[in-house]
Order: C-alpha cells, then structure tokens, then sequence
C-alpha cells in the first residue's frame, strides 16, 4: 500500500512528512513452520486420508520456530534505523517481514511505502543472459517499462566497468564481475524505503573503493533506511535510531548510541 | 477473489517483465546452436516422422497424408501440455533462493514459466503447421478461424493446471518424480497415435481424460475446419474458473512459499 507524500514546501508540511509513519507493527508475531518429512511425504497423507486422517495438514502440526516475538516499533519518514543483535537475533527476518517477503503469523504490520529489500546477491534473471538481457529484465520490473533504460545501462556499463563483457552470458562471469554488474543495477535507482542486509555489497576489493562512495550515496538517497549490520562503524556511518534484537524480540529501541550500548552491556 | 484481481492487475503491469525474461531463456537455450530456435519445430517434426511412419504401418493406414497431419497436430499439442506440467512441480523450488530473498509476488515467476512454455509452443506450432500443410493445406486458414477459441482455451490451460500441479509440487516434493509418469502413460491413453475409434469399448476413457478435451477440440478445429462452439465456450469457462481457483490458491500459500522452498 503505496501512499502519495504532498505538501512538502513548507516548514509544517515537512514535519508532517517527517511525522508520517512509514511502517507499523503492533504485536508482530512470525511463526516459521519447520518441513518436516513426515508433513510433506505424499504417501504418509495419502495414508492418513484412506485411514480417516485430513487430506489437509492442521494449522498446529508440526513444529514452528518464534522467529519474532511481541514486536512493536513504528518506523517514520526519513529515519535511518540500526538493527543490531547477533546471528539469529532476527535481524534478517525483521528486514524479510517488513518487505513482504514474510507475512505476520499473527499482529498488525502496515507498509505505507514500498520497501526494496537488498539481502540477497542474485539476479533475477538467468544466470544464462548476457548482462545487458540482465539489466534490460531488472529495469522492466522496477518500471514497467524501457522508458529511461538507456541512460540506465550507460550508466551501469560505466560504473561496473563490464565493458564488452556485457555481452556474455552471466554464467562465464567471475564472481567478482557478477558482483560488480549487480551492485550497479541495483544502486541505479532510488527506493521509498530501504532495507538493507550488511551481507549485501561487493566482494572485488579493487571495486570496493568505488563500491564505497557509490554505496554511500544511494543510501542517503533511500527515503528510508533499515540497516542490519554488525559493523558499529557502518552503523554509525548511516543511523540515528537502533533496534536491538534478542531471540526475535526487541529488547532495546532507542538512539543509536544508546542501542549500541545496551547490546554491548545486555546481549554480548 | 479480491486478491486474484490483484494479482492480475500485477501480472498486467508486469507483463513486459516476465515475458522479456521468458524471450531471454529460450533465447538463451539455443544461443550455442546454429538452427536456434528453429530447433523447436525442428524436434517435433523428426518425432511427427518417425512416430508417423512406425505407427502408420503398425495401424496400416488408408490415408497416410491424413494420419500425419492428425498425429503430427496431436503431438505438437501434447508436446506443450507435457512440457508445462513436467516442468512445474520444481518450478518455485528452481527460483527459491528468489523467494526467499526478493518481495516478487510469485505469480510473477509463474507468468514468466508459462510465457516460456507458450513461446515454445508458438514457435513449435508454427513450423509443424507450416510443413503439415503440404499434406492439408487448410490447416493454418483453420488455425486463424475455426482453431481461434480452441487455440486460446489451451493456451489458458498451460497457465492453470500446471499452476496447480506446481502448488502442489511445493506441498509434496514426491510429485516431481510422480508426474513425469502419470504423463507419459496419460499420453499412451489418448488417443493421439492413434484414432478414439480403436479404443472401442474403452473410448469412455477419453473423454473424461482432461488432457485429451484440451487437445481434441484444437486438432479438430484444425483438421476438419468444424467450430463445436458449445464445447469450445464450456471449455473457456472452465479455464477462467481454473485460472481463477489457481490464483486464488497460489495466493493462499504466498505467506508459506519461502518456507516450503
């Protein structure tokens, strides 16, 4: 649910802006089913059927991992927030519910705006295409249409510095050099709202200083920012506000300097 | 139902995407080969050769001329049906690491799978008719008259039914092995090699083989230039409601897909 932002030139209209909450959670559960074997054999329900069992598996069966817990935070306009909590805190999983990917077992979560989720580095097109077939697919699907396109691979040619390798498939590509094309796509555009996993970025080293600046500056663009990192100095870099996970919960929402704090004192 | 207008709407305005990427993997598929894509229509017309010429002296046909047109127009069919529900069981097990990491809405891969399976198919269709009309020379005026409608209620069906064969897929990772066997013996069954006739007592069999009432009504839209438009309007009902309740039900299993995958 995508909401239209107006009134921006005056000084009220911009702390309206400011004020609008982007997105909110209330008592935000995620339950993640664990497949089991037993649940998907195809043979073990049809068993089940002929003996008076449900073709259906029952919501309860099985066993389910409390990925988040209780989670309530309302995320605003123009805030640039830190999810901090080690490996398996629910980091990862907080940035998956609020892009849509996961949807709330239980609770109220309402996006107002788009959110891009950065997590992954993969393409979405086969790894058969050639990198312009790449670009061409990932610009369609932000936009619809070609309309813009051709500044867009210019400038994706010119940053990732590909060259005539553009014309191969992705496939016969190093990792370095799929890294590198795909960082430039997906830093071509602005988004409403970012959510970001430290993960993400470039693995080239000599591409890493140009990465840094591009990277940088595509984030200041993002309206919003959610950043999961471990890195105290990226965080810094980009934040004011920090979210502590713990065991799918958040323990701590505060400043980001006092969220660094609790984590460092409370969950180390 | 709200949420399967939505969907379409999204499929709509998506719908430059999916198909490009659709265009790219077949383009991608025959990149190293010299015929390209040629080679679609090229492989059904040696199996439309080999199968006509076995089967038409097994069966000792009267009329050669017409026994390949009708097994070659059958094949080309159920080559695309075949192919679409063969390939989607695994379908989002294929784009997982997508699903799980991007807030695509699925039908969107599903889109793209079926454009695939179409594109094959047209391009299949189009060199079969093209080479079958030295024996029929109406087939392709039948096609873009009478064939309209039948044509279009396959083309619906490619959608659907393997849309469902792929929800189900996500449910029971068994089917992948399952279904390439049900339809390979479902094909032996239809009565694509060989006329409903000979099935005798059996013919009942055919008719209430789902395939076979896709296939059928093209091919003889095709060969006799005879438009059944009670069946063929039955048939598009039936695909809307089939594409509807598919929708309906990938959309149910959206917030389980990353999980299942």
């Amino acid at each position: 649910m995508a909401s239209t932002f107006t009134d921006t030139s005056t000084e009220s209209g911009f702390n309206s802006l400011l004020d609008k909450p982007v997105l909110e959670l209330y008592d935000v559960n995620l339950r993640i089913p664990v497949s089991t074997k037993e649940a998907r054999s195809l043979k073990k329900v049809l068993i089940r059927s002929v003996t008076g069992g449900s073709l259906m598996r029952k919501e309860g069966q099985g066993a389910e991992i409390e990925a988040l817990r209780a989670v309530n935070c309302i995320i605003r306009h123009g805030e640039r927030v830190a999810l901090i909590g080690h490996n398996g805190a629910g980091k990862s999983t907080f940035l998956r519910l609020v892009s849509g990917i996961y949807q709330p077992s239980t609770g109220i979560f309402r996006a107002h705006c788009s959110v891009f989720p950065m997590i992954q580095k993969s393409f979405i097109t086969s790894q058969d295409l050639n990198g312009m077939q790449a670009a061409k697919g990932h610009y369609l699907l932000i936009h619809g249409s070609l309309r813009g396109f051709d500044d867009f691979l210019g400038d994706v040619i010119e940053f990732s510095g590909l060259g005539d390798f553009m014309h191969l498939p992705i496939k016969s590509y190093s990792e370095g050099m799929a890294a590198r094309l795909l960082f430039s796509m997906l830093t071509s555009s602005q988004h409403e709202c970012l959510a970001l996993d430290e993960g993400f970025g470039t693995s080239d080293a000599r591409f890493f200083a140009k990465a840094k600046l591009r990277m940088e500056k595509f984030i200041a663009s993002a309206g919003t920012l959610l950043l999961a990192s471990h890195s105290n100095e990226l965080l810094r870099q980009f934040c004011t506000r920090g979210l502590v996970f713990d065991q799918g919960q958040i323990v701590c929402d505060a400043s980001l300097e006092e969220s660094l704090a609790y984590y460092h004192e409370f969950c180390i | 139902m709200n949420s399967v207008f939505k969907s379409l709407d999204y499929a709509r305005r998506t719908r430059r995407a999916w198909w490009f990427t659709a265009t790219s993997r077949t383009r991608a598929r025959f990149a190293r080969t010299a015929l390209g894509s040629f080679w679609l229509g090229l492989s059904n017309l040696l199996s439309i050769s080999a199968l006509s010429l076995v089967y038409g002296t097994v069966f000792k046909v009267k009329d050669f001329g017409h026994y390949v047109v009708y097994l070659g127009t059958g094949l080309v069919i159920w080559n695309a049906i075949a192919a679409a529900l063969t390939s989607a069981p695994t379908l989002f097990e294929y784009n997982s690491n997508h699903i799980k990491n991007s807030n695509l809405n699925p039908i969107f891969y599903t889109l793209e799978e079926w454009a695939f399976q179409v594109q094959t198919f047209l391009q299949s269709i189009g060199l079969v008719l093209l080479v079958l009309s030295f024996f029929q020379p109406t087939l392709l005026l039948h096609l873009f008259t009478v064939g309209f409608l039948p044509f279009i209620n396959l083309i619906l069906f490619l959608y659907w039914l393997p849309l469902l064969v792929c929800l189900m897929g996500v449910r029971f990772p068994d089917l992948f092995q399952l279904i390439p066997i049900v339809v390979q013996l479902v094909f032996l069954l239809s009565p694509i090699l060989y006329d409903k006739s000979n099935l005798g007592d059996m013919a009942w069999t055919a008719d209430i083989n789902p395939l076979y009432r896709v296939l059928s009504p093209l091919r003889h839209a095709l060969i006799q230039g005879d438009f059944k438009i009670g069946q063929s309007l039955a048939l598009l009902i039936v695909n809307l409601f089939g594409i509807s309740i598919s929708i309906y039900l990938l959309n149910r299993m959206r917030r389980h897909l990353p999980f299942f995958v």
